[in-house]
């Protein structure tokens, strides 16, 4: 694959974040914060009653940009922050990147972000891959 | 009381071993919108529990930790993963992790947060497959102004 400085990563949308999803997270992280499963919990904090995504979920959309893009194993750094990471259930949100970097080796330099209503400053990453990594 | 939490630095959990079994992995990929990769390799994401729970503690134990003051007092600075291998379903890992860092500081509205960086690195038989830090605010109630000083 050619990779070129200011390239487009093509974008990967999740059209409606899930609550049943978020339910099975918790479940899997063993996190006990009712903000994501309890959408009850969410109204009594004056955030309507929607739950809130979990911060990895929202990751999670970016790295499937990045490996329908360039392949499964090509993450070989992530570095995340979290602007406004506020991703309640029923939200569509699109992951979004592209290229800043490529050196002689293969390393492909990223950044990363999620939009909501075309909106970006949710969650962001810049992001190293090698495009050479497809060993498993 | 946020003062003493420098205390923490070096703090290092028990450690232990972490095996991700094909049903977590089904059901964490799932959880993503993607579909399960190939040849047993598990979604990256898993690189954000694995970690914590391999250690032997957990998020209400690294809440606590911090004297968070309510599960909602936490925000997060960043997470910071460095991926040497794929992490792969039915592989026994080790983990590690612990407390390199805490810093007191104000936010843009002037409260006191303490700012902690949890490092984990897990590892195969002979060889490093990952490392994650994790740095949390822990809010604190109190708002003093920047310029303020707390009496």
């Amino acid at each position: 694959m050619k990779v070129n400085v200011g390239d487009t990563i093509p974008p990967w949308t999740m059209a409606s974040v899930s609550i049943e999803k978020m339910k099975t997270m918790a479940a899997i992280l063993r996190d006990p914060n009712p903000v994501h499963w309890n959408r009850k919990t969410v109204a009594a904090m004056g955030m309507g009653e929607r739950t809130i995504n979990q911060g990895p979920l929202g990751i999670s959309y970016m790295v499937n940009m990045l490996q329908a893009w360039a392949g499964e194993n090509c993450i070989q750094h992530m570095h995340v922050t979290f602007p406004n990471p506020l991703i309640l259930d029923e939200d569509e949100i699109i992951a979004r990147g592209q290229v800043k970097a490529v050196d002689e080796d293969g390393l492909v330099y990223c950044e990363t972000w999620l939009e909501r209503n075309g909106e970006r400053g949710l969650i962001e990453a810049e992001v190293t891959l090698n495009l050479h990594n497809k060993q498993v | 009381m946020s003062e003493s939490l420098t205390n923490l630095i070096g703090h290092q959990f028990p450690g232990g071993e972490y095996l991700i079994e094909h049903w977590e992995n089904f059901l964490l990929t799932d959880c993503t919108g993607a579909d399960l990769m190939a040849s047993g390799v598990v979604h990256p994401i898993a690189l954000f529990h694995v970690p914590i729970i391999g250690a032997q503690t957990s998020i209400a134990e690294m809440f606590a930790l911090g004297q968070a003051e309510s599960d909602s007092s936490i925000s997060i600075e960043s997470y910071d993963w460095h991926f040497h291998s794929p992490l792969k379903e039915n592989v026994r890992y080790s983990v590690t992790g612990g407390v390199i860092d805490v810093q007191l500081d104000l936010d843009e509205g002037g409260r006191r947060y303490d700012l902690i960086t949890f490092r984990f690195e897990i590892a195969g038989a002979n060889h490093p497959v990952a490392t994650t830090e994790v740095a949390w605010h822990y809010n604190r109630g109190t708002t003093i102004g920047a310029h303020q000083s707390e009496s």
